[in-house]
């Protein structure tokens, strides 16, 4: 892929792990390095979406946070951290707009942090013109998702970059942010999605990165990432992705796996056509 | 700048809407207009040795009041003007765009802070609107703009310090708590923590109006918003003798409206979601 064309955004070694409480410690302000990701090495391509694909605790927010310019990390970004949030539109999991504030004020709020002016155009493609003057406590979630699809769109994003955005979404508004994702990347913004379900992603995105316990298992197209595993079967969940990249037995998977420790796993090679 | 006063004013607009100003606004008309009233009232017996000779000893007087209810209202605006952005996940998408955290902070400050300095500001104006039809006496332009200048600084610090606690709180219940303990130690017990700082230093407590209890009263009430709050506005009384230079309140001012400011921005710029 590097030898086609000139990423739009590089990652290398980069690392980061979160800081939580330490209980042995008698100080109550005591922290220790928890969960995170580790020796992150990832390009992200103009008009490609690459999809995230790892289990709960994986590192997938975490990689996608760092990505946005939210945390600051180890290792090398081929852009820092103000130069990335201006050409990145971020869209979190899940917010929780509340308050009395219109759709459209909400928006003129965000385009203000971004330079941007007009937002009717963004309401329009995120379907929500007809909602500009709803508050936000009267949003569904559908409708709450949308807008913040609307926010990670002001001021045209070269990179778009999406926690988990099919959650909460019914069927058909699943499939409209498919296609309009889509479009994007065919306009050329480089789309970075996050889930824990390949079928969801397997029909939309270019690429995969298989994340467990804050490592990159294996990048590269899904049917290539499963060749390389020995995968023949048409589906492949996550789970038969995670066990053949880690050697796992599927049958001795238990809750037990979600510890804080980094496992030494070894980034598989993807052979690509 | 102009993006940042226009993002002060947009978060001023959604905090004036919000429902808790329903409690807010009757809270402090109550205060501030019937305090106006019943203290311009020439029959007016007030429980402290204070004489009432002009429509300043009134706006004076009724700074008590003030205090009750203002700097509460201003800690009912922005305890959570941090802690609900984090909770529902807006903060992570404020922090994502490309606007700079300072000037996030600073709009932050100035929008909550206006949210409750034009309420109060009106109905001072109103109060005073009272005072002259009680009274037949209005204060001179200096004493009103001491007056307002100084309420307005009240309600800045109170602000700055609210968002400040409200950028470390984990959730809403340690947000109110610490919202609520502040106000209640400048409010409540300053008075407590007084007496046992001049006991502890050897300082008579049984006479409140000896020099030496003037002069540490004076001193301490400098680590109190509400102490240079007083001490601003005495500085137009006649017969007010506080046993220290007029300068030391100002600069005392100067440093409450920068370091908590300040404290926030810095807050702001390392934050994470």
């Amino acid at each position: 892929m590097s030898g086609l064309m000139e990423p739009v955004l590089s990652l290398s070694d980069v690392s980061f792990r979160h800081s939580i409480t330490d209980s042995n410690s008698w100080k109550p302000w005591a922290t220790r390095d928890g969960p995170g990701i580790h020796s992150i090495d990832l390009e992200i391509y103009s008009g490609k979406i690459l999809g995230i694909i790892g289990p709960n605790g994986a590192g997938k927010t975490t990689l996608l946070r760092v990505i946005s310019g939210l945390f600051k990390h180890e290792g090398k970004i081929s852009k820092l951290s103000p130069q990335r949030r201006k050409i990145i539109g971020h869209m979190p999991e899940q917010v929780r707009w509340e308050g009395g504030s219109s759709v459209e004020e909400t928006l003129r709020m965000f385009g203000l942090m971004h330079g941007v002016k007009e937002v009717d155009s963004i309401l329009k493609t995120v379907g929500l013109t007809g909602k500009k003057d709803t508050p936000l406590d009267n949003l569904s979630q559908g409708m709450r998702q949308r807008l913040s699809l609307a926010v990670a769109l002001l001021g045209q994003p070269k990179i778009l970059v999406m926690d988990e955005p099919l959650n909460g979404l019914d069927p058909l508004a699943q499939r409209a942010l498919s296609n309009l994702l889509g479009q994007l990347a065919k306009k050329g913004v480089a789309v970075i999605i996050s889930s824990h379900q390949v079928a969801e992603l397997a029909n939309l995105v270019d690429r995969i990165a298989l994340l467990h316990h804050g490592q990159l298992l294996a990048e590269g197209p899904l049917e290539a990432v499963k060749k390389s595993l020995g995968l023949k079967g048409e589906k492949a969940d996550l789970v038969e992705l995670i066990c053949a990249a880690t050697g796992l037995d599927p049958d001795e998977i238990s809750l037990d796996l979600a510890e804080d420790s980094m496992l030494p796993f070894k980034r598989l090679e993807v052979e690509e056509e | 700048m102009n993006s940042t006063l226009a993002l002060a004013g947009m978060i001023m607009r959604d905090r004036l809407k919000a429902g808790r100003m329903m409690v807010i606004w009757p809270l402090l008309a109550m205060f501030i207009i019937f305090s106006s009233w019943g203290l311009s009232d020439p029959k007016a017996n007030l429980p402290v040795s204070l004489t009432i000779d002009s429509a300043y000893d009134v706006m004076y007087a009724s700074t008590a009041f003030i205090i009750f209810s203002a700097t509460l209202g201003a800690v009912l605006i922005s305890f959570d003007g941090i802690s609900r952005d984090r909770i529902t996940g807006v903060l992570e998408l404020k922090l994502s765009q490309p606007m700079q955290r300072s000037k996030q902070a600073y709009s932050m400050i100035i929008g909550h802070s206006l949210a409750i300095i034009i309420p109060v500001t009106a109905l001072n104006f109103l109060a005073v609107l009272i005072i002259g039809y009680r009274l037949n006496e209005f204060p001179s332009l200096f004493e009103y703009l001491t007056y307002t200048i100084s309420t307005a600084l009240l309600l800045l610090w109170y602000t700055s310090i609210q968002l400040l606690a409200s950028s470390y709180a984990k959730d809403m219940g340690s947000s109110i708590a610490v919202g609520l303990g502040v106000w209640m130690t400048f409010t409540l017990l300053w008075l407590i923590m007084t007496t046992v700082v001049a006991g502890l230093m050897g300082i008579s407590v049984t006479d409140l109006n000896s020099d030496e209890y003037i002069r540490i009263e004076a001193i301490i009430d400098l680590f109190s918003p509400n102490g240079v709050y007083h001490h601003l506005l005495e500085m137009n009384l006649d017969g007010f003798e506080r046993k220290i230079s007029p300068i030391i309140p100002v600069l005392a001012a100067i440093i409450w409206s920068i370091i908590p400011v300040e404290l926030f921005r810095k807050k702001i710029e390392k934050m994470t979601p």
